[in-house]
């Protein structure tokens, strides 16, 4: 069971899963716990032939009932698949896996918040290569959820709808439009090549999304992943991040947390060229200060020529 | 249909989301759930895209 400790001097809590220290790291492709059991074969977290999309409860936990939950959900049974070479009808219905989490982690009492995540390449600490993301669901409200509402708070409404509006109304930095959803380099990017896939329509999260909705935001985000791997014709690593409505319960002191939100979804790559990495050092880890050495616009003009290239 | 943007989810909600009816396969939009537990008493979920006509 892990272990909460509030750090005051930041005014967030650290949570402490010592049993992760011995979590399963880079088996060998023969041994990769994501694969299905073959008859015979060596038994995995899947003890079946064959699957679609598999959601399971972490081996190693950081959250787990009654404070919270950690999941684990593979996206194929192929193990050298990604989430850009999944077929669309698969990634879309990925779209409604994620829904249906959201729905079920959130109904629980001891979930404040649910956030669905993908970590992808050794760069951003995998350890597992086969095509999967994770789910916790957080017994309290994580800090980055918590500014997100500041800054509603600040802007005085939904911050990613003023934001998106100010983007779409600049255009330098569109990567992506559909129906449904809308990319871009966001005007502040505090990542070389970060992207965010924004709802068009505000929406709290994929709860409240029509079925179009999700098959424009699974679209979005296959197109943009493409255009990340051909960016530096190399497999690119990134931390995808979703941002949905808090559901913590209307009876905790951060009730007014619940309600508010906008779907969307982040993308952190670590990479600032094709070789060389964006280290969070002295200024982003002591002081919480990004410095950045590409500017959003070229940034966005090269990702919008590896999309066209990846298409 | 869910409440209000970011509200828990309800019992009720959420059985409506899955369109469960009794004797037939727990469902959410097109996909099929299986529900199991592993031997250490890990949920398990296996969704499959139904590829059948839904009446």
């Amino acid at each position: 069971m892990s272990d909460l400790r509030f750090e005051e001097l930041r005014g967030e809590e650290v949570t402490y899963a010592i049993h992760r220290q011995d979590r399963t790291f880079l088996p060998s492709r023969e041994h990769c716990p994501l694969d299905p059991t073959k008859p015979g074969g060596e038994p995995t977290e899947i003890p079946f032939p064959s699957f679609e999309i598999a959601v399971f409860d972490n081996r190693f936990p950081a959250f787990e009932a009654p404070k919270g939950a950690a999941e684990v959900v593979v996206y194929t049974e192929e193990h050298d698949a990604s989430f850009a070479t999944l077929s669309a009808e698969r990634a879309e219905d990925l779209m409604w896996v994620w829904r249906h989490r959201y729905l079920e982690l959130g109904a629980r009492e001891d979930v404040d918040y649910v956030y669905i995540f993908e970590n992808r390449g050794v760069e951003v600490g995998v350890t597992l290569h086969h095509p999967h993301g994770q789910i916790y669901g957080y017994p309290f409200l994580p800090p980055v959820a918590r500014l997100e509402l500041e800054a509603d708070r600040r802007l005085g409404g939904c911050a990613p709808c003023a934001l998106l509006r100010r983007e779409l109304d600049d255009e330098q930095r569109i990567l992506i439009e559909n129906d449904g959803a809308v990319v871009y380099v966001p005007y502040a990017a505090r990542w070389a090549y970060e992207a965010h896939v924004v709802m068009r329509r505000h929406r709290a999260s994929l709860l409240e999304c029509e079925p179009e909705e999700l098959r424009s935001l699974s679209l979005a985000l296959q197109t943009l992943v493409r255009g990340y791997d051909a960016l530096f014709d190399r497999p690119f690593p990134y931390v995808m991040a979703v941002h949905q409505a808090p559901t913590a319960a209307a009876s905790r002191p951060d009730a007014d947390a619940a309600g508010q939100g906008h779907l969307h979804v982040e993308f952190y790559p670590p990479l600032r060229t094709a070789e060389k990495l964006k280290y969070l050092a002295g200024s982003e880890q002591g002081e919480g200060a990004f410095i950045s050495d590409t500017l959003p616009e070229e940034s966005a003009a090269r990702l919008r020529e590896a999309i066209a290239c990846a298409g | 249909m869910a409440g209000k943007p970011g509200e828990r989810p309800t019992e009720e909600q959420t059985a409506d989301a899955l369109l469960e009816r009794p004797g037939e396969p727990e469902r959410i939009g097109p996909l099929v759930l299986e529900r199991h537990v592993k031997d250490d008493g890990r949920a398990l979920i296996l969704y499959t895209h139904d590829r059948r006509a839904r009446s």
